[in-house]
């Protein structure tokens, strides 16, 4: 089977390879795996916690070509989106842009997964501060 | 693989009329073949439907069908005898081949239970999907750490490697890896056999919630040892290069 040229690209050049603290409450970080192909993927994302915009994300993927072309993709798109928007990526959206063959949609879906635990951790990251933050405010009331 | 559960029901001889329970292959009565009716392996071989098996039993079984179904006896039978003895010799190399290995017979066995290891995660995304949830993952997450480790491990170990030097110190490390695999998969073999037994008890003794807290830690052990054989590649691969 053939990799498209786009995969082989970001096989070749993959964007944003790496890892951020994930003890940040800015960062919040997805930890995926499809135990039939014995791939794990790490993607992590930067919020701002103003606008919510995702500032800055990292991957790091072991897995076949595919896998990796994937959350290298993953992260490319994702940043400047707020987490609402980036939580609107499909893994079919994945499959068409690095055509992808059947036996390689996992892929794309461990991708998506990816995403959504990332915001998900961030999300529960930040429901903790700011239910510690108005806990401070109501002890500092008291 | 195809997984059909029938309700047991009676068959009737289509040569003599003989009543014949659903499994049987022979007319009880006048030893005349029955057609080919869809069931799972074990009642196929006439076997209890159990993780624990008598291999003996399975073997000597195997060799007697594969004698009364050969096609050559059939040669001068009628045509649907002839499809009949090619089905079942079919079904009887499929069903020999998944029950006599320990882990394909496991899978197997948590196929009836209707857990189907290959498109569990992909089943999981897509009620995630729906819902809008996050994704329930099939793995502990526990073991995803710690396999997400080990491959940082090894990539170091590799790179090491690549960059040159074959000290003799990266390659302890590797051997050292390639050995701890080899010992996780083999601790993980004797888990398997424990949570059969447990399985196959709880079975006899028709506990539900046993049967199905066993069947979930067996699921969670077969997709550790995926990602332990897929490490235990890359090490060897590691070694050899």
């Amino acid at each position: 089977m053939a990799y498209s040229d786009k995969v082989i690209e970001h096989y070749n050049n993959p964007r944003n390879v790496g890892q951020m603290d994930k003890n940040s409450t800015e960062v919040g970080t997805g930890l995926v795996g499809a135990p039939e192909c014995g791939d794990v993927m790490r993607l992590q994302i930067k919020v701002n916690p103003e606008t919510r915009v995702i500032e800055d994300a990292k991957f790091k993927t072991f897995g076949c070509g595919s896998a990796i072309a994937s959350s290298s993709l993953a992260t490319e798109w994702v940043k400047g989106k707020t987490v609402d928007e980036a939580l609107e990526i499909k893994n079919t959206d994945i499959v068409k842009e690095l055509a992808l063959p059947p036996v390689k949609i996992h892929c794309s879906v461990l991708a998506e997964d990816a995403i959504r635990a990332a915001i998900g951790d961030w999300k529960k990251k930040n429901v903790a501060v700011g239910e510690q933050a108005s806990a401070q405010v109501a002890v500092a009331a008291n | 693989m195809t997984i059909v559960a029938e309700p047991s029901k009676k068959i009737v001889c289509w040569s003599c009329g003989g009543d014949n329970d659903a499994d049987t292959q022979f007319c009880a009565n006048c030893g005349k073949l029955q057609p080919y009716t869809p069931t799972d392996y074990f009642a196929f071989f006439g076997l209890p439907r159990r993780f624990q098996l008598d291999t003996a039993a399975l073997e000597k079984q195997f060799y007697r069908l594969s004698r009364k179904f050969h096609p050559d006896l059939y040669a001068r039978a009628s045509a649907e005898e002839q499809r009949w003895s090619l089905e079942k010799s079919s079904v009887l190399n499929d069903a020999w081949r998944t029950l006599r290995d320990p882990l394909a017979r496991t899978e197997y066995m948590l196929g009836l239970a209707g857990i189907r290891l290959e498109v569990q995660s992909r089943d999981a995304s897509d009620r995630a999907v729906e819902n809008g949830t996050a994704k329930q993952q099939v793995v502990p997450p526990d073991l995803l750490e710690e396999v997400f480790e080990l491959n940082m491990q090894l990539e170091e170990m590799r790179m090491a490697k690549a960059s040159g030097s074959d000290d003799p110190e990266t390659r302890g490390s590797l051997e050292a890896a390639r050995q701890n695999f080899d010992a996780q998969l083999k601790a993980s073999e004797q888990d398997l056999h424990r949570l059969w037994s447990e399985w196959d008890a709880a079975a006899e003794a028709d506990d539900g919630s046993t049967q199905q807290a066993a069947q979930q830690r067996m699921v969670d052990l077969l997709n550790r040892r995926s990602y332990i054989r897929n490490l235990m590649r890359d090490v060897e691969a590691a070694l050899k290069s």
